[in-house]
């Protein structure tokens, strides 16, 4: 499994690394992207299974790589986890429609993380099944 | 006609407009009234360039003030204040995030070992017990250090804010100068009313000397 993890600030992608492994991803691959920008041209070189983003970033921010991500063919079905200090209900709504597949307001904790992360993949097995 | 009614109201109808508005010459009525909006235009305008002469004097000193105080450079100061404590914090933060990663498999290796001697030996002697207070411990410390690991999510929350402060300041910065330049404060000559700055003791001491210290 890869993860693709996005946010301007480094110690923050090494939180969501930390937590990751502490919940149990340990035969994953996480990669490191600190803008949106970034993130897309690694994610258009190679396959991702899950992209954890910020919100804010310099260049290209989280929702904007969200909609491009949703707008290119080959990515669009890539679930993405937003975390974000954006806790403005305009925001959250946003990401909604814009199709986010988890949501969570920083600062969070691992069992919150747990919730979300097996929730997107539950969804995506019975879809899958359902395919 | 509502203006014709509260000059009316007002009293301040001069006499001979009065007379005009109850004569039948409407041209004549006309004329005098074009009098009157022009005497409050004049005075408007007179309130007015008051009112930009002020503006402009409060922008001069603003200017002053800014080549004085050498403000221009203690805003970039504040803004490379905040930057280092952006990278001090990170930096911080790396630090504690450093030694978590360092603990856990140090708590994962006690839990297992615990674990082992637990389960080959039967007697529930002083090793044993103290195996499974090990065991305990070590677990406490993993999920203690899971906590500590998410707490350090403060340098990305209090950073956040703290970019944002770097930005306004950055605009507050960019308006002061374009209205101080709009003016032409800053080319009056009141930036060359800098004080002017000694660079070393040697220059201090020379400068005292010249006033008998």
């Amino acid at each position: 499994m890869k993860i693709l993890v996005v946010d301007d600030f480094s110690t923050m992608r090494r939180i969501v690394r930390n937590l990751l492994v502490e919940l149990g991803f340990t035969n994953t691959l996480i990669q490191e992207a600190d803008d949106g920008n970034n993130a897309l041209t690694m994610l258009r070189a190679n396959p991702f299974d899950l992209v954890v983003t910020d919100w804010n970033m310099p260049n290209m921010t989280g929702i904007d790589l969200l909609r491009a991500i949703r707008a290119e063919p080959s990515l669009k079905g890539m679930p993405v986890l937003m975390v974000t200090a954006e806790n403005n209900r305009d925001q959250i709504i946003a990401a909604a429609q814009a199709g986010v597949n988890g949501y969570i307001v920083k600062p969070f904790t691992a069992v919150t993380l747990q919730e979300k992360l097996t929730k997107i993949f539950e969804r995506l097995a019975a879809s899958g099944a359902a395919a | 006609m509502n203006a014709q009614v509260s000059l009316m109201e007002g009293g301040s109808v001069p006499q001979e407009l009065h007379d005009l508005l109850n004569s039948a010459d409407g041209a004549a009525f006309e004329q005098a009234l074009d009098v009157l909006v022009r005497q409050r235009e004049q005075r408007m305008f007179r309130a007015l360039g008051l009112l930009a002469r002020d503006l402009h004097d409060a922008v001069r000193r603003l200017g002053g003030d800014l080549a004085q105080e050498g403000v221009p450079g203690s805003v970039a100061d504040a803004r490379q204040h905040l930057h280092d404590v952006l990278e001090m914090s990170s930096q911080a933060a790396h630090r504690s995030l450093d030694f978590a990663e360092r603990m856990r498999p140090q708590a994962d290796a006690v839990a297992a070992k615990a674990s082992t001697l637990i389960e080959s030996t039967m007697e529930s002697d002083g090793a044993r017990a103290l195996a499974v207070q090990a065991q305990s411990f070590a677990t406490e410390c993993r999920e203690g250090l899971a906590d500590f690991v998410v707490a350090q999510s403060w340098q990305d929350l209090s950073g956040q804010r703290i970019k944002k402060v770097v930005n306004f300041i950055g605009s507050v910065e960019n308006s002061l100068l374009e209205l101080v330049s709009l003016t032409g404060a800053l080319a009056t000559g009141e930036a060359a009313a800098a004080p002017v700055k000694v660079t070393s003791q040697d220059e201090a001491d020379r400068l005292l000397s010249e006033f008998g210290f």
